[in-house]
């Protein structure tokens, strides 16, 4: 992590009762950086969130701005300024004086305040508003007024809890651009918490996806979804598609063995962290190349799997299908349907196929993918994870 | 049968309730604070306000200095229950606020009287703790002692219904205010206040409405002149079997009542609008 961290977050751990929700976090985010926080409901990102503002007190770790130890600090004293999910406006006050409220607090003068005032709703296009209260307000120009109520008193960092999440659709992608582009214009400093994949990967330089509590994995939006360094971050990034298979690692390659339905397959490690044994191997259903089952032979490298075709439905710009493979369901994207109960040959390129190693004995998690193990794998359920682990 | 003529009969024993048990009896109340002798005219209310002018201003004046000190005192609570940050004196206090609700208006007059008469119980704790001399202890059996029992009794009520509103109100909104530096006495005051005005209006009409109804109050805690107007109610008929004045008396109290809530509901237009 860089030194020049602006805002720190040194093992922090909270708790509410005996439930732990951050356990022993560590997180650094540079000055004028965009980072999303991105989880599952109750991954602990708006509990994150709480803390560095200070409206949750941690049991162990500190929140440092600036190589100044905040921790204990009201959240009036951190530079920081919270969007809230509800937007929390002030349903007595007009626009204009929501804005300026923060700015009345510090003392400035009624001239300082309403020239503040205009720059804000200057900046946010909410001229003409100021008299209104956010009742006679739409959703977007109301998540405005909250984000304006917040960068008014210039803060330093700017905390942005789930802001698009009461938006329609339409609007949200609207909103998502011109968040980015402000934060960009001002160079701020901005965390923002969602379980919007792509919300996450279009506003933030940084993607911190928390998985209970811990963080399963940060990087570019690029990195994290071209490159998850686990199962859980692979599923949340869109990899659905999963299935165990059989590995042996050797020679700077992963030779995986046949199983009923798929084939066997040697892919270049490609830096993939990977021992011999069971692999859990996830795709996304865009990944995919499906073709007639029989048809002409892999050319590149990657795995085929064979599946019959269930159901198929269009996506717009393509078609969508449901694959049965042995007892489990794959999704893939064709460009043209496929007619139910077609057999068909799921051919995922090497490096769009992310796989991770199982714990080697009992230890899989997901019944249902180890009972798909089974099923891809029958002619010697035992012989070749023996032969694996002896290999290794 | 017509739908119209079904619909005026499901509502008929509703309405024969209303019109028996509430309409007809004002209405009598009303026409018979016009009624002198044998016709109609003003005799009754020239003779209220030259005998209980004083009276009339007394209880109006008493009743508003408790509602005003009710408000306060709710919104303190209410205030209290939502911003507080210790959780031990939160729950003490939730627990502990309501109970003079499920007190009667006679059993708080009984109370405060052995409370608060010179020789009561607050004196005597007074002298012990060497605050008083024995000397300097006065009875507050007066106009103090029925504003403290109004407000004792009364003040738990109102804090309900505002604490409840206060409950409603979006925490974040109070995050928000205190996330930009306002002070707890600032977020009750510009940010929790503003959202439960309407609440703690409603309470505290009903309160004054029933302040200005207590008989037993008045009478067990402030037997002297000047009194509240239910007493006198009370004195015309039990000693004078005047109903005209009594009636007369009662409308007062009915306009003075009437008044607090147009003021309500002016307010309420006005915020809508």
């Amino acid at each position: 992590m860089n030194d020049d961290a602006f805002l720190r977050i040194t093992d922090l751990s909270v708790g509410y009762g005996a439930t732990r929700v951050l356990e022993r976090l560590d997180l650094a985010i540079g000055k004028g950086e965009f980072v999303a926080l991105l989880g599952a409901s109750g991954c602990g990102k708006t509990t994150l969130l709480r803390a560095m503002a200070g409206f949750v007190t941690p049991s162990a770790g500190t929140v440092a701005v600036d190589g100044r130890d905040v921790t204990l600090m009201p959240p009036d004293r951190r530079g920081m300024a919270l969007v809230f999910q509800s937007y929390a406006l002030w349903p007595h006050m007009t626009v204009a004086r929501n804005i300026g409220y923060g700015l009345k607090l510090k003392g400035l003068s009624r001239a300082a305040i309403d020239r503040r005032v205009a720059e804000i709703e200057a900046l946010l296009g909410l001229e003409g508003l100021g008299a209104r209260k956010p009742a006679a307000l739409s959703g977007g120009q109301r998540q405005r007024v909250a984000l304006g109520r917040a960068l008014a008193v210039d803060p330093q960092i700017l905390l942005l809890d789930e802001p698009l999440s009461n938006l329609d659709a339409r609007i949200r992608l609207k909103v998502r651009h011109e968040i980015g582009a402000l934060q960009r214009r001002l160079g701020i400093t901005a965390v923002i918490v969602t379980h919007d994949r792509e919300e996450a990967m279009a506003m933030a330089d940084r993607v911190v996806i928390m998985e209970a509590g811990r963080i399963a994995q940060q990087g570019s939006p690029e990195e994290v979804y071209s490159r998850p360094a686990s199962s859980f971050v692979a599923a949340f990034m869109g990899a659905e598609n999963a299935l165990v298979l059989e590995g042996r690692v050797a020679g700077g390659a992963v030779h995986i063995a046949a199983g009923r339905q798929s084939s066997a397959a040697t892919l270049n490690l490609d830096g993939r962290l990977l021992s011999s044994g069971r692999l859990e191997a996830r795709f996304r259903a865009e990944a995919v190349e499906m073709v007639v089952a029989g048809a002409q032979a892999l050319k590149a490298e990657g795995l085929a799997i064979a599946g019959r075709v269930e159901a198929a439905s269009y996506l717009g710009g393509g078609w969508r299908h449901s694959v049965r493979v042995g007892d489990q369901t794959l999704f893939a994207d064709a460009a043209r349907p496929f007619d139910g109960g077609a057999g068909v040959e799921l051919r995922i390129p090497g490096d769009k196929l992310f796989l991770f190693n199982l714990p080697a004995s009992t230890g899989a998690s997901d019944t249902t993918a180890r009972e798909a193990a089974a099923e891809l794998s029958p002619a010697a359920p035992r012989g070749p994870v023996e032969r694996v682990l002896q290999a290794s | 049968m017509p739908t119209p003529a079904l619909g005026l009969l499901l509502v008929l024993p509703a309405l024969a309730v209303i019109l028996l048990l509430f309409v007809v009896p004002l209405a009598a109340s009303v026409a018979g604070a016009f009624e002198v002798g044998g016709g109609f005219g003003f005799g009754n209310f020239i003779k209220t306000f030259e005998l209980y002018t004083s009276d009339i201003v007394f209880t109006l004046m008493i009743v508003s200095l408790s509602t005003a000190i009710i408000g306060a005192l709710a919104l303190a609570i209410g205030g209290y229950l939502t911003l507080g940050e210790n959780p031990r004196a939160v729950a003490l206090l939730r627990w502990l606020y309501r109970w003079p609700m499920f007190v009667p208006f006679i059993v708080v007059g009984q109370v405060l009287r052995t409370f608060l008469a010179k020789n009561g119980l607050m004196n005597n704790v007074l002298i012990g703790a060497g605050l008083i001399t024995p000397m300097e202890a006065a009875s507050f059996l007066d106009w103090r002692g029925i504003v403290i029992a109004f407000v004792w009794k009364q003040a738990p009520f109102v804090a309900l219904l505002v604490a409840g509103a206060m409950a409603s109100v979006d925490r974040g909104t109070l995050e928000a205010a205190r996330n930009l530096g306002a002070s707890r006495l600032r977020i009750l005051l510009e940010i929790l206040v503003p959202q439960v005005a309407g609440t703690l209006m409603v309470a505290l009409v009903l309160s004054f409405v029933t302040m200005m109804s207590v008989l037993s109050v008045p009478l067990m805690i402030n037997a002297q002149s000047p009194t509240m107007i239910t007493a006198d109610i009370a004195f015309r008929i039990n000693a004078y079997g005047d109903y005209g004045v009594a009636n007369a008396l009662g409308v007062v109290s009915l306009i003075a009542s009437a008044g607090v809530a147009w003021l309500y509901l002016r307010h309420s237009v006005k915020e809508r609008a």
